[in-house]
């Protein structure tokens, strides 16, 4: 482990450079930043319109299984729910965000360095090695979901990825405890948030780099961990190598892929991705209406009690009379599922589903559910969670941007 | 991926490869023997080469304009993925490119990339995304 004196300011520290590809720069929209202007949400047509998105594609990248395709540059892969029926998603089908198109897509472990800054006694600069040999590891399985996912769910559409309930997975990490890194560079007094960056680059001079911060207290809370495992393996290049902030039952905006910058900071970050990205109307369920904005948003944060079926999919058929397995998955953020139930009749009735193993309060739960469909027809199948504090999910919701979905997911089926 | 990248990763590959075939035959003739197992030295220098998937882009009044401007920073998909919208979302979408993400876009050239993606994803947009516009 290298140490330097310390003496550098609060700012960001400048990440060191990894060799790069000369990616194209890139220019990425987020769910809608901006506050400004919304009134056009409340246009009746936006609901009735022809709002039908372009079919998707698949495609197949490094290190991936084929997924289904977003966007291309940068890319945004998509799982397709049948890897949601194990506890952990494989690494290669696991979901692809990135926000500007300068990705890494090769890194030096000779060089890599993890750069520890700012308020604190010392500079520390780690390799791969280090923070592998010199920290007591810690291993917990997660959900990392992204803040729009579902979004494609939402009416009216808003702009911004159009996720399926996708954009999510559950794996074991293992890594690192930010604590023990932060109390090795020795965090002086005063310090209130650290300031997290990763190797992807800007595009454009102007274009802010993406960069989260997190409260001091919540960065040492022990859970929040830099990972150099997913399932037993180095991350995919995709998904954060050669480390990955862990932010357990938060959504994944804030772990920071190919995590290369940590900055103890003196002053609460001032960047676009804290100020103007990713915020949400301040209140439990990130719930607000088109006409009636609200006026006070905050940075996203725990993850909302979510609940999806992964069996059947959308437009598979039945048959009358036969038994079949309804399956899915549902989370919440830090305390964990305690119950789900399943509608078959719109949501007239509830009934227990069997919850899956308990994989710890961060991670998802999956949920079985026999039924036979009694007859030929339509049905509306429903599913909602609860989690250990006892709260549960809505029946309406909506928001600006598609964050943070914890409506009540219903699935209409046909039996043959 | 650096041509010399690619010549390590190619040869990584192939003394990996190498290195299983001598085992599984020594294992052959010697079940028991214990062989050492073969440790291909761990390539430091991790690489990939990012796949092109660009999409058709829609035909549409101003379309130079749009491809000039907007896709030296992200993809076309950026926009075909979208549901249709109001002009004024996109207006507040193109407003947002420049104020938040510092994209150079010449003022004038503001309000014909709106005007492109009126067209082809415009709620007031006919479906036929050659129209031109009202």
């Amino acid at each position: 482990m290298e140490t330097m004196p310390t003496g550098s300011s609060g700012r960001l520290g400048r990440r060191r450079f990894v060799s790069m590809l000369a990616s194209l720069g890139g220019l990425a929209a987020v769910g809608n930043a901006f506050g400004s202007a919304l009134a056009f949400y409340s246009n009746p047509e936006s609901a009735t319109g022809p709002t039908k998105s372009a079919p998707f594609q698949m495609a197949r990248y490094p290190q991936k299984t084929e997924l289904i395709l977003l966007t291309d540059r940068p890319p945004q892969l998509e799982t397709p729910l049948r890897y949601f029926q194990t506890d952990l998603t494989p690494n290669d089908a696991f979901f692809v965000r990135w926000h500007l198109s300068g990705i890494p897509t090769t890194v030096d472990l000779r060089t890599f360095r993890l750069e520890v800054s700012g308020h604190v006694r010392k500079l520390l600069s780690l390799s791969l090695k280090d923070l592998q040999s010199k920290f007591e590891p810690l291993s917990l399985v997660a959900l990392a979901q992204c803040a729009g996912n579902s979004r494609s769910l939402f009416e009216p559409k808003v702009p911004g990825g159009q996720w399926g309930n996708g954009a999510m997975g559950n794996a074991r990490w293992k890594g690192a405890r930010l604590k023990d890194v932060l109390d090795t560079a020795g965090v002086l007094p005063g310090a209130v948030q650290v300031g997290l960056h990763g190797l992807d680059v800007a595009p454009m001079p102007k274009t802010p780099p993406f960069e989260k911060s997190l409260q001091i207290d919540h960065a040492r809370d022990g859970d929040v961990m830099i990972a150099y495992e997913m399932n037993g393996e180095p991350l995919p290049m995709l998904n954060g190598f050669p480390l990955r902030l862990i932010v357990p039952g938060w959504y994944a905006t804030y772990w920071v892929k190919a995590l290369s910058s940590i900055t103890v900071l003196d002053q609460p970050l001032k960047t676009f991705w804290m100020d103007k990205a990713y915020r949400i109307a301040d209140n439990a369920d990130a719930n607000e209406e088109p006409q009636h904005l609200s006026a006070v948003t905050v940075p996203i944060n725990r993850m909302a009690v979510h609940s999806i079926f992964v069996r059947p999919e959308p437009d598979q058929q039945l048959r009358a009379g036969q038994p079949y397995e309804l399956a899915g998955v549902a989370n919440d953020g830090v305390e964990g599922i305690r119950r789900v139930e399943i509608s078959q009749d719109g949501g007239q009735t509830w009934s227990d589903a069997t919850l899956g193993a308990d994989l710890g309060k961060y991670s998802w739960r999956r949920w079985q559910a026999k039924w036979t469909p009694p007859a030929k027809g339509s049905y509306r199948l429903m599913v909602r969670a609860t989690n250990a504090a006892g709260e549960t999910q809505r029946t309406a919701q909506w928001n600006r941007s598609g964050y943070q979905r914890d409506v009540i997911e219903h699935l209409d089926v046909v039996a043959i | 991926m650096s041509p010399t990248a690619t010549c390590r990763r190619i040869l990584h590959v192939v003394i990996a490869a190498t290195g299983l075939t001598v085992l599984v035959s020594a294992n052959a003739q010697q079940p028991s023997a214990g062989l050492p197992k073969p440790k291909a030295p761990a390539n430091p220098v991790h690489s990939i080469v990012l796949p092109q998937y660009a999409p058709e882009i829609a035909d549409g009044p101003n379309k130079e304009i749009y491809q000039r401007n907007c896709l030296t920073c992200h993809t076309a998909r950026y926009v075909s993925m979208q549901p249709r919208f109001s002009k004024t979302v996109w207006q507040s979408e193109v407003k947002k490119m420049v104020d938040a993400y510092g994209a150079p876009i010449p003022e004038a050239d503001q309000a014909l990339i709106v005007e492109y993606l009126v067209a082809v994803k415009g709620i007031e947009a006919p479906t036929a995304p050659t129209a031109p516009t009202k």
